[in-house]
């Protein structure tokens, strides 16, 4: 590699100044000749059964081209095969695009319309007429679970669409000899990350193939959606510029591609389908409401010997991401301790709400608020320090590479470090002082008078101190772990690759196997070819965003499972290194020198090292430009050496060096859930107002460790961007369901996301420790502090109220709730 | 996201506009910053035919003193009342309610008279002008009327327009000296609407409470004058005790309804806390002293 000049710097965005200057290239940016627009019917009712769906008078509006009703979809499509994200569905379930003959959650796409324009589309929609013939709505897990209740599928015969257990180690051992057996039950809800821009997909049909440009996460789930109901042997997937991923945009987005390719094929003109902010708040798909029952076995110094989860999972009203949450939580499902038995039991119960899916961590969050509000429980009935209980329990530096009880290999960490930066980034002891003072003095307004009128505003001041990993790169055999004795296991491993080639002009392109939702994959990629190959950033671009017929895709080419850092790092670097060596061939065969005495600086390649020789440019002594080795590689054989494959461009596909052992899950279902883990610890200080229960984050501090960093900034973004939403998602933002199963926040304001105003400044440190096992030392960012911000916040906000003796059990803490909490 | 089909006008004078409402009645919808309007339309939540679009109109900016009046046009946005320096000396409990409503972006479109004529329970223009003597200006091709804010809004979403007729402005008595109002409002995050706001406008006699108003919002079909509360009050000086009967009749007079932003209890409880922090920036403003905006 040429000097290490850009990994690590703060480089200027590549991608960002188009996205704010409105030059972005959505799907919705684009237009087609004779392109139609669609819209959607859905369902209004929660759980129905469908009888009849007329759409004549919406054919004769003028304008409209094709209406899709059930009937027609079940014609002309094939059910979706159950995927991975249903490893635990063992009854054979068909599930079409649309609702077929019942309706599940209010919003299921019944019909699909396309006409010259979306405003006609949408007044078609209101002419199509459907009789439902309504059902009782099962609007929470206690509903989905109670005797007599409706069962969303008859061929489940309940709702409880699976059960199952994963087990490490002797657990009932450990409970044997435990001193003490702390037990609580959890709570987190159903939220979502709402991305900018909602689902968006263009079809066009040709005799050739079927192509769609849609904003998909992981365009192989398209590719497979549209083989599999289409029969179309011919499928090509585009994704321009997308407004955002955070797991919304991996499953759920299937459905409307395959409707909208439907009508494509129907009326022979490009569709394009663009969904509004309403629809994807109803049927987008939210993340999972999960209940905990937790037992912890400890002993009297806080060691944790042993530990029993039973998690249910109200995964709404589809079966095709049945077990998603359950399996995810094996990627952190230890977190940051060395405790050697636990054991997970799970049950995924169907509801008639929207279906759940991957949303920024998946089961992830849910398990490291299991880990930190226990680890808090247990300092409390022990009556120790809770962050004592903690430096108890981590995995110490000396264990590295660490192997979990469930077969995840940590490559590196610095638990205890963290910890103590947090609390020394905090302030932990001042924060400590001036509580005890504030608290004596709300002490005495509460119980007596408020003193003068206008001083009335008693507040609670609270920390709240927790930690844990971020997994990083997919394995997605993860999810047969459940069952391991499955022949079955769909995008086992991690294969993503990456081109670079060098233009005729010298400069740089390259294309990933994989799409961008905004993560600054381009400005990332670019850095590391530019010290890779000794190339300005700014001669480097990205060629082409996704396209399935000429990106380098792999087994793990998806924008997901923190993929980026592992996969598409790793096949930049090395198609960037091979093709430096092709680059290195052509040179010293034109300078007629030995390779190895060549060196490459800002896009000239060098006799020696001319830099430290004092020497500034070509003039002073041999050397050559990338262009001119352009101008040989494009248009003079000649010059080339014997033998010379032609052409200044690599493509090279990029495995874990490590993927193995325990790629596949064992007999004893430990996998390697994921395969790099970064880590860090969140310290929250809140003020609690007792008379309103507003809760006001006035600090927030991480310190993080994601490996060997890239580009700071991007890695700034990223914690920011999951920080926020994991605290706003701790305060109150969340998705409310009546109990006949209507939701009842089906806008960004009724949904409650907390805007810039109660996000508080984010205050980040980096405490890199590189990773042994990868390219650069580097890991994971994507997910980051949306996994521990929930427990922060649960965390400082117990603190604060433990002069009510308060138990914080349950998210979203809104202010209603916090009073509720301290009015008992 | 697309409203049904309608169509347009946008009149230039308020007789233009007056004849257009006369002819299409019920059928038609009168367009002024939109911010409540269109996003109801493109839901399909409203689907007027016909939209009359009075931005085109002359002379409906106003917002002016007259004589012992604040005189406020059609026209005027949230965003001007929030700018005004006038509004700032006179009447600081309306750059509260400017400030606090919405985001910048509906601050710098939507209207104060808008707000009042759409009479959405949990405005912050019904329950801010409800603590004062507001009138409402009224033009049909009758003639025009003016009629008191607290007979104008009859429910929620529902006023005494009739078919025909247009608010063109609205005119608030600026109060006499040693007065002072505060408009307090608990929301979700900002921008949102109210869980439940309260407004309190008071006159000081010395230290007497001469005169005082009480409106609460979002905690009944429209605004809610806790009129046992304000009597209680009036006439005497404040004190801990008084206040603490003050804040149990105005829990009293909250009729709120459950919903995503709380539950009855909650809101009622809010109400009374709502209350105290309202009167104690009421205070401080009637004693003359500056404060800015009560943040929740």
């Amino acid at each position: 590699m040429a000097d290490i000049t850009h990994i690590g710097s703060r480089a200027r965005s590549k991608e960002a100044p188009r996205h704010v200057s409105g030059r972005g290239q959505y799907v919705d940016d684009l237009s087609r000749p004779r392109m139609l627009h669609a819209c959607i019917l859905r369902s209004p009712y929660a759980h129905a059964r469908i009888i009849s769906v007329r759409a004549d008078a919406a054919m004769k509006l003028p304008g409209v081209r094709a209406v899709l009703t059930p009937a027609d979809i079940k014609a002309l499509s094939q059910p979706f095969k159950p995927g991975r994200y249903a490893a635990g569905l063992r009854v054979p379930i068909a599930e079409y695009a649309s609702a077929i003959e019942k309706v599940r959650y209010a919003g299921e796409p019944i019909a699909i319309v396309a006409a010259d324009t979306r405003a006609i589309a949408e007044d078609a929609i209101e002419l199509i007429d459907v009789d439902y013939e309504p059902l009782p709505a099962a609007a929470s897990i206690e509903d989905a679970v109670a005797d007599g209740a409706t069962p969303l599928y008859e061929e489940l015969g309940s709702n409880v669409g699976w059960q199952g257990k994963v087990s490490y180690g002797d657990v009932d051992a450990a409970f044997a000899r435990a001193d003490r057996i702390v037990r609580e039950s959890l709570k987190i809800h159903r939220y979502s990350s709402t991305p900018l821009e909602p689902f968006a997909c263009l079809a066009e049909h040709s005799p050739e193939r079927m192509t769609i440009t849609c904003n998909s996460q992981s365009p192989d789930v398209i590719y497979e959606a549209l083989s599999e109901a289409l029969g179309l042997d011919a499928v090509r997937v585009r994704v321009p510029d997308v407004g955002g991923g955070f797991g919304q945009k991996i499953h759920l987005i299937r459905k409307y591609a395959v409707l909208t390719a439907l009508l494509a094929v129907k009326t022979r003109r490009p569709v394009k389908w663009i969904e509004d902010r309403s629809e994807h708040m109803m049927a987008g798909g939210h993340s999972c409401e999960q209940e905990f029952d937790v037992e912890a076995a400890v002993k009297a110094d806080g060691e944790v010997i042993g530990m029993k989860i039973r998690d249910t999972d109200d995964v709404g009203g589809s079966v095709s991401t049945l077990t998603i949450h359950f399996t995810n939580k094996l990627n952190n499902l230890f977190n940051t301790y060395t405790v050697q038995h636990l054991t997970l039991e799970g049950r995924s119960v169907l509801t008639n709400k929207c279906p759940v899916v991957p949303n920024r961590g998946i089961g992830k969050p849910g398990m490291c608020f299991v880990w930190e509000r226990m680890m808090d429980r247990i300092a409390q009935e022990l009556g120790l320090d809770a962050i004592a209980v903690r430096r108890r329990n981590l995995i110490p530096p000396s264990a590295f590479p660490y192997t979990t009880p469930n077969g995840n290999i940590y490559g590196s960490g610095e638990y205890d470090t963290l910890l103590d930066k947090a609390l020394k980034n905090v302030d932990y002891d001042g924060v400590r002082q001036r509580q005890a003072t504030q608290r004596g003095l709300v002490a005495r307004t509460l119980s007596g008078s408020r003193g003068e009128p206008d001083k009335a505003r008693p507040t609670l001041l609270g920390i709240g101190v927790v930690i844990g990993v971020e997994p990083g790169g997919r394995n997605a055999a993860r999810d047969m772990a459940i069952f391991p004795k499955s022949k079955q296991m769909p995008g086992a491993g991690g294969v993503e690759g990456a081109t670079v080639k060098i233009e005729k002009n010298g400069s740089v392109v390259f294309t990933l196997g994989s799409p961008s939702c905004g993560q600054s994959h381009e400005t990332t990629a670019a850095q590391i070819i530019a010290d890779v190959l000794g190339v300005s950033p700014d001669r480097i671009s990205l060629a082409t965003t996704y396209d399935s017929a000429l990106s380098p895709w792999g087994v793990s080419s998806s924008n997901s499972g923190n993929n980026f850092h592992l996969y598409d790092v790793g096949a930049v670097h090395g198609a960037a290194t091979r093709l430096r060596e092709k680059l290195l061939t052509l040179a010293a065969h034109v300078l007629k020198e030995d390779m190895g005495r060549l060196t490459i600086e800002d896009g000239m390649v060098y006799v020696g090292r001319l830099r430290e020789a004092g020497a500034k440019s070509a003039a002073s002594g041999p050397a050559v430009s990338f262009a001119e080795l352009g101008k040989i590689a494009y248009s003079n054989q000649a010059q080339m050496p014997p033998g010379f494959e032609g052409g200044l461009q690599v493509t090279y596909f990029h495995s874990h060096p490590h993927a193995d052992p325990l790629m596949l899950p064992d007999s004893e279902g430990r996998v390697r859930a994921q395969y790099t883990f970064s880590s860090a610890a969140h310290a929250a200080v809140v003020e609690v107002d007792v008379e309103t229960g507003r809760v006001r984050v006035v600090r927030y501090v991480i310190v993080s460790d994601n490996g060997t960093l890239i580009n700071p900034a991007v890695v700034d973004g990223q914690i920011y961007g999951s920080a926020a939403h994991g605290i706003s998602v701790a305060l109150g933002e969340g998705f409310v369901y009546g109990s006949d199963g209507q939701l009842l926040t089906l806008t960004l304001l009724d949904y409650g996301k907390s805007t810039t105003l109660e996000t508080p400044h984010i205050e980040i440190e980096h405490h890199p420790v590189p990773d042994p096992f990868t390219t650069l030392g580097q890991k994971a960012a994507g997910e980051g502090a949306a996994i521990p911000s929930p427990a922060a916040i649960a965390s400082a906000v117990e603190d604060a109220l433990s002069p009510f003796g308060v138990k914080v059990r349950d998210l979203p803490l809104s202010p209603e709730r916090v009073w509720r909490l301290i009015n008992g | 996201m697309y409203p049904s089909e309608f169509e347009y006008f946008a009149p230039q004078t308020v007789a233009e506009a007056i004849a257009l409402l006369a002819r299409y009645g019920d059928d038609a919808k009168v367009l002024a910053g939109g911010q409540s309007l269109v996003p109801m339309m493109k839901l399909r939540i409203a689907s007027p035919r016909y939209l009359i679009d009075i931005n085109r109109i002359e002379g409906l900016s106003d917002l002016r003193r007259d004589g012992d009046r604040l005189v406020i046009g059609a026209l005027c946005r949230h965003a001007d009342v929030g700018a005004s320096a006038l509004v700032r000396e006179v009447l600081p409990i309306m750059t509260d309610a400017a400030g606090l409503t919405a985001d910048i972006q509906v601050r710098n479109r939507g209207t104060v008279a808008g707000s009042i004529a759409h009479a959405d329970p949990a405005g912050d223009w019904p329950a801010v002008l409800a603590a004062l003597d507001t009138d409402v200006t009224i033009a049909a091709t009758s003639g025009v009327r003016t009629v008191p804010l607290s007979a104008f809004i009859v429910d929620g979403y529902t006023t005494q327009l009739e078919p025909g007729e247009i608010v063109t402005g609205l005119s608030v008595g600026i109060p006499p000296a040693h007065a002072g109002g505060a408009y307090v409002k608990f929301e979700k995050r900002a921008g949102d609407f109210a869980v439940a706001s309260v407004a309190v406008q008071i006159a000081l006699d010395g230290t007497t409470l001469r005169s005082v108003a009480i409106s609460l919002g979002a905690v009944g079909p429209a605004a809610i004058r806790a009129t046992a509360a304000e009597q209680v009050l009036q006439g005497r000086e404040a004190s801990e005790s008084l206040l603490m009967d003050g804040e149990r009749l105005v829990r009293e007079a909250a009729q709120p309804f459950a919903d995503t932003r709380g539950s009855v209890e909650y809101k009622r409880h809010l109400a009374g806390v709502l209350f105290r922090r309202a009167f104690a920036g009421a205070l401080d403003r009637a004693n003359g002293r500056e404060i800015s905006t009560i943040h929740m």
